[in-house]
């Protein structure tokens, strides 16, 4: 069985107008599918990447893979455990977890800005209770630093003090945190510069060799997701329309959106 | 030799904060050629944004313009931005979703603009709003529709018949595209291009996506710490970069190559200075690998017209 099973996800979304303005105008119930019957699985230590454009149902998936998010129907099951079994002893929902962390597309939003650097990544580890003794925790905020290329010197700033692509690097470091097997990346680099974006992707494909992290990557860009995926899935309104390795979807694309995509891409090469 | 239709010379623009002053754009010079399409490329903090609003004339204190001229077709702008400003020059802002007003129909808010500009009837503005309209692909029946009820991709296009609606002989586009989809990106850009042949409009489009440039533009200036280190055809500045900066800033753009999968992405050590930071000399030499002594103590002046560069000082010395 594969580490992280999709299994008919599905997700709608009520939008209608409330019941008694219903009643007075006779409308009907308006319902969104955001995501319908989604199926992929995840082998441990790879990457699947999930494109399409915005309303496609990428960041709704990316919600309910990390628990944050009910489906309506269908499973998510990493590692054999499902956050939606109401079976679910609180202990093996809390190991459930720590195992699935987020990086979120804004380095901006991400990190409270009235917290400082070593709080914020040292949330998890007391939240989860994995390190008792403060001076450990202190060390091992510092190891977390100086792994996602930071330093020890940060650990008493504000989130304010740093750049776009230092403060996606604390929000790696906060996820590393709880010693994740999954990481949830949800357009980590899409507020970066192409050079800092450069430096995160190779941090993740770094971290990813030492730690053996398996990543759900979430992107609009097939140009990153080329660099980062084993896999691709190509959501369009909810569906997922295709899903190949990006040779295969690269070189032989088999539906009309994933072939319309690659040719809107921008590239260098065709210049 | 063609004339600039938009000359930029020796632009400085400062920040004044207490007793420091520091630079955000530092001794820029350009040309914008008529019925051309300018890329402006570089990190955030580059000072792509600055030009294009020192242009327009929208610097405020505490930034001012300390050094230089602009002038359009040969008269300066920077002393009576308020005439040129809209009617020669027009903006195109990043984010469709900002720069419409929610409580006016696009109709209300072009035939204002037309009104602004134009000393014709409302009739005759309603007419030209119409065919503004139809030129960017948005049907013209939908002119009494408000903003909220188009989608981001048709909200750009209203955006650009709002700076087309003056008739510009510039229009600057400031990461026209970033907020769009890559399908909604493809659409815009075209339309840009193909407004840029029909009506001669010259067009300096900022972004920091190298294949919007690459696809896009027909020359493109690279700006580093505010300063011009790299201009050129585009073609030849992506495909034989002679600043190292560019070299890098090509190399770290990922490519669709399913190969790419067990490479590493090339990544510029470091980052940009702050502008109230910047080093000695040629300002990206401590990012650089092949910085020299000589690039520690001196600025290097834009070699052939294309690279500010010490290695370019000799014919032959590139990359």
């Amino acid at each position: 069985m594969s580490f992280v099973t999709v299994n008919q996800l599905t997700r709608l979304f009520d939008l209608s107008e409330p019941w008694i303005v219903r009643t007075i105008t006779g409308q009907k119930k308006r319902i969104l599918t955001a995501v319908d019957c989604v199926n992929f699985q995840i082998e441990k230590g790879e990457t699947y990447a999930l494109v399409g454009e915005s309303g496609s149902g990428k960041s709704t998936i990316a919600k309910m893979v990390a628990g944050l998010l009910m489906p309506t129907s269908g499973s998510v099951i990493i590692d054999n455990k499902n956050f939606n079994d109401a079976n679910l002893e609180k202990a093996s929902m809390n190991a459930l977890r720590r195992k699935t962390q987020m990086v979120f597309q804004s380095p901006y939003a991400s990190l409270n800005p009235r917290w400082k650097i070593g709080n914020i990544i040292n949330e998890p580890i007391k939240a989860f209770g994995l390190i008792k003794d403060e001076n450990d925790q202190h060390k091992r905020v510092i190891e977390l630093l100086e792994q996602v290329g930071l330093s020890e010197r940060d650990i008493k700033k504000y989130p304010h003090e740093f750049s776009g692509g230092q403060r996606q690097r604390i929000s790696i470091a906060r996820a590393l945190a709880s010693e994740p097997e999954i990481i949830i990346c949800d357009e980590p680099t899409s507020a970066l510069d192409v050079s800092v974006q450069a430096q995160v992707l190779n941090l993740l494909k770094d971290l990813q060799k030492n730690f053996s992290l398996t990543y759900l990557f979430i992107s609009h860009d097939l140009a990153v997701i080329s660099t980062m995926a084993n896999n691709i899935g190509v959501l369009k309104e909810g569906v997922l329309v295709e899903q190949a390795t990006p040779n295969d979807l690269f070189h032989k694309p088999q539906h009309d959106y994933t072939k319309m995509l690659l040719a809107a891409a921008p590239t260098l090469q065709n210049n | 030799m063609i004339e600039p239709l938009l000359e930029i010379k020796n632009l400085s623009v400062s920040l004044k904060k207490r007793d420091n002053i520091s630079v955000a754009v530092d001794d820029l010079s350009l040309n914008l050629y008529p019925g051309e399409i300018l890329g402006l490329v570089g990190e955030s903090g580059a000072g792509k944004s600055m030009t294009g609003s020192a242009i327009l004339g929208l610097i405020e204190s505490p930034l001012y313009i300390s050094a230089g001229t602009i002038s359009l077709q040969g008269r300066s702008i920077i002393e009576a931005p308020e005439n040129i400003r809209g009617s020669q020059i027009s903006m195109i802002f990043q984010d469709p979703l900002v720069s419409l007003n929610p409580l006016k129909t696009i109709g209300e808010q072009l035939i204002k603009t037309i009104k602004t500009h134009f000393n014709i009837s409302k009739a005759e503005a309603l007419d030209r709003s119409k065919k503004l309209l139809s030129d960017v692909g948005i049907d013209p029946e939908r002119i009494e529709a408000y903003p909220h009820t188009f989608s981001g991709g048709m909200r750009q296009r209203v955006v650009i018949a709002l700076a087309l609606a003056p008739e510009p002989s510039v229009i600057i586009a400031d990461e026209p595209t970033t907020a769009l989809d890559v399908s909604v990106q493809a659409q815009i850009l075209n339309l840009l291009k193909q407004l840029c042949t029909e009506r001669g409009t010259s067009i300096i489009l900022i972004t920091h996506d190298m294949g919007v440039i690459s696809e896009t533009t027909d020359r493109v200036a690279v700006l580093y710490s505010g300063r011009l280190v790299e201009i050129g055809k585009t073609s030849d500045v992506l495909q034989r970069p002679q600043h190292p900066y560019t070299a890098g800033l090509v190399a770290s753009t990922p490519n669709i190559d399913p190969s790419s999968f067990d490479k590493k992405l090339f990544q510029i050590p470091g980052a940009m200075p702050d502008i109230d930071d910047v080093p000695d000399g040629c300002a990206f030499h401590p990012r650089c690998e092949h910085a020299r002594d000589k690039c520690q103590k001196h600025r290097p002046p834009l070699f052939d017209a294309r690279v500010s560069c010490w290695l370019s000082e000799k014919p032959g010395g590139t990359l």
